[in-house]
């Protein structure tokens, strides 16, 4: 498995070293998106920038802006190695697919994870601001970020069969929207705790929402829910991973494009 | 080493369900170039990407040292290592180097050994010196050769070439001809398809000709050769023949082929005929006089025939 971290690891790095005009507009784009949080929110409410308000718009953001790229990720690499021809190679190697393509999603997000905590720093630095938020928060990100791995092996079983994934990419991403913004977790009734069991992230945003947010503690109930809700995505997006890439050989379509 | 056993496989079209391949079996050995031969549509490119296993056969199985594929997949495929036809198999914007590595990486070579067989496979196709290029910058044929070396990263029991040759210039074609060769002798089982009949002469110790899915032809490629040859001698003088030609081959099963050649069938007097036709034509000059021997090109246009051949 270190073998298989490392090469991805270093395939990675190489990309972002070889096209530095590419990776120093990407860091560029983040530091104006997170700049704009943080003077925009001044400029709109003639305040001091800071507060617990502020961490909360960063942190979701930073969380939305991951969310999105762990669900897609692995999609896009399917498609891409398919378009430039090299899927069959990665599907022949002695690692289970799912694990080629989870391990890519992880060095993915890790190599996102460092610009955006470069820029957050050099943002912190130059504002002079703190920002608030609880340790415990960690713990429903990284459940946050699991789930979505398991969605996006949900899309990427998807582009494995049809190959051109990225209308079926926006889609998704508009449900998350609408998932993220309907409290599903925290209505009453039993259909609405089973739905936030099934229903990607409901039951993890409802508890960042109270971590991040409202300053609440949640409630047991609720952290078991976001770990069945985590497993149920994950499980279900290996298994629908594993059935795609049995299909796609056994209707001979690994190599189209 | 090798063993495909049964291989059958069915696509559903829209005009219904139509059998690329239809219980295919051979074997490799160590050490043995197989030519797998055929038309366009024969089922060559299907059956190598399920001993791969990039297709899921209906039926049959691979066995590589006799364990399964369908069972020990990973098992099966770390021994084995692919060009396949039409695929790029590398990534255009890593180096030759970078490519090798992180090939070798995700076949489980250990990073220093790694290094070690890059170089060493890199020196052996005169591109050590390319290293540090990016894929994409280099020529088709130095592509095909960093894609082997790729596939050798591991040093695979088992090799599969899709047409490795196809689009080269000759001398690539000789480079990589040489390497598979050298592979073989040290023996290492390779799978190659080829439309190219003259490679699959010089390289294969065996061919198996496929059409419509079925294999309908397979054994040594020199008793196919001899098997498809015909009981004909030519004879090529050393300058046109004489006036008089008509009359000295009087009788003789002879066709004149050309201004300086003719053909004879010796029939059941065998060398007795071909030794009175001789002395016959003495004392005109002969430049040789050799037996018929069939090649690839013409084993495979009679065993395919025209209906489906290229």
């Amino acid at each position: 498995m270190n073998r298989l971290l490392i090469a991805e690891w270093r395939r990675m790095v190489v990309g972002l070293v070889r096209y530095p005009i590419d990776t120093i507009a990407s860091t560029l784009t983040l530091f104006l998106v997170f700049a704009g949080l943080f003077y925009g929110a001044s400029y709109i409410t003639s305040s001091p920038i800071g507060g617990g308000r502020l961490s909360t718009v960063v942190l979701g953001y930073t969380v939305w802006i991951v969310m999105m790229a762990a669900t897609g990720d692995m999609a896009w690499s399917v498609q891409n190695e398919a378009q430039n021809g090299t899927l069959e190679q990665v599907m022949m190697v002695p690692w289970n697919s799912v694990w080629v393509f989870l391990v890519r999603a992880v060095m993915a997000i890790v190599g996102m994870l460092v610009p955006v905590g470069a820029v957050l720093l050099a943002l912190l630095a130059m504002t002079h601001v703190h920002l608030f938020w609880r340790p415990a928060a960690l713990v429903p990100i990284l459940m946050v970020i699991a789930t979505a791995w398991g969605l996006g092996l949900l899309v990427a079983g998807i582009a494995l069969l049809l190959k051109r994934v990225g209308q079926v990419l926006q889609i998704v991403q508009f449900l998350l929207l609408f998932v993220i913004v309907s409290p599903v977790a925290v209505l009453p009734g039993l259909g609405w705790h089973l739905a936030s069991i099934a229903i990607p992230f409901a039951a993890q945003v409802s508890l960042l929402h109270g971590l991040l947010a409202a300053g609440a503690t949640p409630t047991a109930w609720l952290w078991l829910e976001s770990v069945m809700n985590l497993l149920f995505v994950l499980m279900g997006g290996i298994a629908l991973f594993i059935g795609a890439d049995r299909l796609a050989r056994r209707q001979g379509i690994l190599g189209h494009y | 080493m090798i063993r495909v056993q049964d291989l059958t496989k069915s696509f559903q079209t829209r005009t219904g369900r139509i059998a690329a391949v239809r219980g295919i079996s051979f074997e490799v050995q160590a050490g043995e170039v197989l030519a797998f031969l055929g038309p366009n549509g024969a089922g060559k490119t299907t059956t190598i990407k399920m001993t791969a296993g990039l297709i899921r056969p209906d039926q049959g199985d691979v066995l590589v040292d006799g364990r399964s594929l369908a069972s020990q997949h990973d098992w099966v495929t770390a021994r084995m290592g692919a060009v396949l036809e039409g695929s790029r198999n590398l990534y255009w914007r890593l180096t030759v180097l970078e490519n090798l590595l992180y090939w070798g990486a995700m076949r489980r070579v250990p990073g220093r050994l790694a290094r070690e067989r890059a170089s060493n496979l890199l020196r052996r196709v005169d591109l050590l010196t390319r290293a540090h290029n990016t894929v994409q910058t280099l020529s088709r044929g130095m592509q095909q050769k960093v894609a082997l070396c790729q596939a050798l990263m591991h040093e695979p029991p088992v090799l599969l070439l899709d047409e490795p040759t196809l689009g080269l210039d000759y001398e690539s074609s000789e480079s990589i001809k040489g390497m598979v060769r050298d592979l073989a002798q040290n023996g290492t089982a390779v799978l190659l398809t080829t439309h190219q009949l003259d490679i699959a002469q010089e390289l294969a110790d065996r061919v198996a000709i496929v059409r419509d899915g079925q294999v309908v032809l397979e054994g040594q490629t020199a008793a196919v050769l001899d098997r498809f040859s015909r009981p004909l001698v030519q004879i090529v003088a050393a300058e046109p023949w004489p006036a008089d030609l008509e009359r000295r081959i009087y009788g003789f099963p002879v066709t004149v082929t050309g201004p300086d050649t003719l053909e004879l069938l010796p029939g059941d007097r065998g060398e007795q005929a071909l030794y009175a036709l001789l002395a016959r034509l003495e004392p005109h000059p002969l430049a040789r006089v050799e037996r018929h021997q069939a090649d690839l090109a013409e084993v495979f246009l009679e065993v395919v025939g025209t209906r489906s051949g290229t």
